[in-house]
């Protein structure tokens, strides 16, 4: 449902324009161009159609960014989100190549999954695919690319949730062409991880262990790592029923988790954080647990 | 003559055009047809839920009597007697009761005095790795020492408990567990537990020897052991649903003689599908063996049950649980204790997802008998959809119906327990 106005209000755009936002100015009879925050830098001006989007000038201060939650709040799992760009010094910005990276910076870490951009005319670009694997601080970099002029901005998140049952939305299955490999290189391309569950095939609601492989970008077996993993269902923000833990083997890059358990079938992401030699990074594989 | 021929080709036509038509205004009818075709993707999923895909019973670690015949034998006496309640008429049975599926038919269940929760069904409860609605003991045999000390269900202790079995089953027990121990013959306190709720029986328990205590301990736990070995052995019958499993999976199934009707089909469509049912309910017993929080409205608003966030610590500190002196097992046997998630915030007010095998025939349902029918629990469920663990669209009166109808499918007469008497 909540799509299909995303799509209609994309369409009203795309018909147009910017300017013709009259459903949501409704009572600010103002004009738009006008709503800027105190903080403009001489003919800068950030500019904002909603009222509760965020808003930001990029670093230079080419553009200014409006981000637009529709679910209210980011959440663990995935969500979706809609950047309007403009000129900082007024003007929607159409045709730009805008990219948007989710990083952890605690962890120095984002996740495999990229979010797919899909620009909607009007300067509006819907950003679907944003998975924040974990609970915690989380920031969303956005790059805008137009003209070979390029700048960017950096949306911080401080404090990303679990979804509590009271702002529960529901959600989109997993994207289409979901990548169930089993063997990743990391966010940063920093370790190449691989797993297997000892016990062949994973079921459902079993402890079961799982044996992985961690090897540097050359291949060399990686045996000094901390290894943490967390297991989430995107689309419930549920996490494992289990904590399990992780054994170093001491050879050949291998180690082992014990305690994995997956209790509802479904899309699952295991994100697994390795720290080595004072380098963190980490990987996210998806399951599709029946 | 020829003329009557005419006359009946055009009526057999008229009948086949008028057939067509009803066909075509009536999509419910055309869609019957493929009612019982699944894609090969929901027959695995069928396949989970079939009793035929259920394991061998689980090896319980912490109890090495629990596959031994003759404990169970002792436990199956013990499950039926009245004499280990206060008042001599309360046994597991008042509130499992074999006649309704080994649970009982009250919203809160009456032993010594009423329950704050529902009895449990027992059928396939070995397969579950937390006991209770709240999961606050990890084997079948420290379940069955909570009900015999606690006030409102049987009401003794475990001095008491051990009295019995020496008084009335020496012989039985000493076959399996070896000799009673001496200081049996003798008096000791009747009414001894260490229990925070009965300072008078805490007293007493105290003054004993620390050996008495083990000893009494020991004896306690036995019986549990032999309880727990007999409540193994109540097992699920196969459903008309699992009929239908088996007559989908072979390939060759006979449209006139499915298992389940086009609207019992049709529930289970839904509950595989749209209703997300199987988010929970999955596995051949239709139970993941996790707590979830759906927003049952509490008995008491005043003092809402924590569920599974209270029971946590519970679990952790119980002197019977897998980790403890008394249970059989390694520490790295018990790996639901070693891996358990500890989080409260995670589990408050949760509950463990119940069995749905039989679920039609013994109502009231939830943890509290909150909901008098299924139709109560479908409209609860059809009321939560925001809840993102059910997440299911918007579900109409007609498949309300529809999933009450495969519910139904679900049940089978049990297995009297008579036949395998020894
Ligand atoms: C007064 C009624 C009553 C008596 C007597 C009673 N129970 Fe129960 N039983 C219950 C209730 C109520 C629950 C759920 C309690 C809770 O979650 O706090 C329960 C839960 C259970 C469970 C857990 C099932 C599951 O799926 O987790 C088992 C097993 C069980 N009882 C076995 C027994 C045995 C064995 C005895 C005799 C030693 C017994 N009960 C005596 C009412 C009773
Ligand atoms: C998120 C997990 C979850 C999902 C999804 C779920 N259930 Fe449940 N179900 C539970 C839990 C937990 C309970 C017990 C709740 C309580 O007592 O507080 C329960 C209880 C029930 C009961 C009552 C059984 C009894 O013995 O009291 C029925 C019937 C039932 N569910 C049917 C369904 C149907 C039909 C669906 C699909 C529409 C469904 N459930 C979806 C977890 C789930």
């Amino acid at each position: 449902m909540k799509r299909l106005l995303l799509v209609f209000v994309a369409l009203f755009f795309l018909l147009s324009g910017c300017a013709a936002r009259e459903d949501q100015m409704a009572g600010h009879s103002a004009e738009m161009e006008g709503m800027t925050e105190g903080h403009g830098h001489g003919d800068v001006k950030v500019t904002k159609h909603f009222d509760e989007s965020l808003t930001k000038l990029t670093d230079n201060n080419l553009y200014s960014l409006e981000l637009v939650i529709p679910d209210e709040h980011l959440k663990m799992g995935v969500n979706t989100v809609e950047i309007i760009v403009h000129h900082s010094t007024g003007g929607d910005v159409a045709q730009a190549d805008v990219t948007v990276t989710p990083w952890m910076p605690s962890m120095g870490h984002g996740v495999m999954e990229k979010p797919v951009v899909m620009e909607r005319g009007g300067g509006l670009y819907s950003v679907e695919n944003v998975v924040l694997s974990m609970t915690g601080h989380w920031q969303l970099q956005v790059k805008v690319a137009k003209d070979d002029k390029t700048d960017e901005a950096v949306f911080d998140f401080p404090e990303i949730k679990a979804m509590g049952h009271e702002h529960a939305m529901m959600h989109a299955p997993p994207p289409k062409d979901l990548d169930y490999a089993t063997e990743k290189m990391t966010v940063n391309d920093i370790f190449k991880v691989s797993y297997k569950s000892t016990g062949g095939l994973i079921r459902i609601n079993r402890i079961h262990s799982w044996e992985l492989t961690i090897r540097d970008a050359d291949g060399q077996p990686v045996n000094n790592a901390k290894v943490t993993v967390v297991g989430d269902m995107p689309e419930h923000g549920h996490g494992l029923p289990t904590q399990p833990e992780v054994f170093n083997m001491g050879v050949g890059g291998f180690y082992r988790i014990d305690g994995m358990k997956f209790q509802m079938p479904g899309w699952w992401v295991v994100t697994i954080n390795v720290m080595a030699d004072g380098v963190h990074d980490a990987v996210s594989f998806n399951l599709d647990v029946l | 003559m020829k003329k009557r021929i005419w006359r009946f080709i055009g009526a057999a036509t008229a009948a086949g055009l008028l057939l067509s038509f009803m066909n075509m205004m009536n999509p419910d009818s055309a869609r019957s047809m493929d009612q019982h075709t699944w894609t090969d993707r929901e027959k695995l999923v069928l396949r989970s839920l079939w009793l035929g895909s259920l394991d061998p019973l689980p090896v319980d670690p912490s109890n090495k009597y629990s596959d031994n015949p003759r404990a169970a034998a002792l436990g199956k006496k013990l499950f039926f007697e009245d004499k280990f309640s206060g008042n001599q008429k309360v046994s597991c049975a008042t509130c499992h009761r074999e006649d309704y599926f080994f649970t009982d038919n009250l919203p809160q269940s009456h032993g010594m005095d009423i329950t704050p929760r529902r009895s449990m069904p027992l059928i396939g409860v070995a397969y579950n790795s937390w006991f209770f609605w709240d999961g606050r003991t990890d084997s079948l045999w420290s379940q069955a020492l909570g009900p015999i000390e606690n006030k409102l269900e049987h009401g003794i202790s475990r001095t008491m408990s051990a009295y019995i079995i020496g008084k009335y089953y020496r012989r039985e027990y000493e076959e399996v567990f070896g000799a009673l121990p001496d200081f049996m013959e003798d008096t000791f306190p009747q009414h001894a537990r260490p229990a925070l709720d009965d300072p008078e029986a805490l007293k007493a328990w105290i003054l004993m020897t620390p050996e008495q205590r083990a000893e009494v301990n020991r004896v306690y736990v036995n019986m549990g052991k032999a309880i727990g070995a007999f409540v193994r052995t109540i097992l699920p019958e196969p459903s008309p649903f699992d009929i239908y499993v088996e007559q989908i999976v072979s390939g060759k199934p006979l449209k006139s003689r499915m298992a389940l009707t086009d609207n019992e089909a049709r529930g289970l469509r839904l509950f595989i599908g749209k209703a997300k049912c199987t988010n929970c309910h999955n596995g051949p017993l239709f139970t993941n063996g996790d707590f979830h929080n759906l927003g049952v409205p509490p008995k008491d608003e005043k003092k809402p049950d924590k569920g599974r966030a209270a029971a946590i610590t519970q679990v952790l500190s119980s002197e019977f649980n897998c980790f403890g002196k008394y249970s059989d097992a390694r520490s790295e046997q018990c790996l639901q204790l070693r891996f358990i998630e500890t989080s409260e915030e995670k589990y408050t007010g949760a509950f463990k997802t119940p069995t749905l095998r039989n679920v039609t025939e013994r109502p009231p349902y939830m943890h509290a008998g909150q909901f008098a029918t299924v139709r109560e629990v479908l409209e609860f469920y059809r009321s939560k959809a925001q809840n993102p663990e059910l997440g299911h669209d918007k579900l109409t009166d007609e498949e309300l119906d529809q999933l009450e109808a495969f519910l139904h499918a679900l049940s089978s007469p049990l297995k009297s327990l008579q036949t395998d008497e020894k």
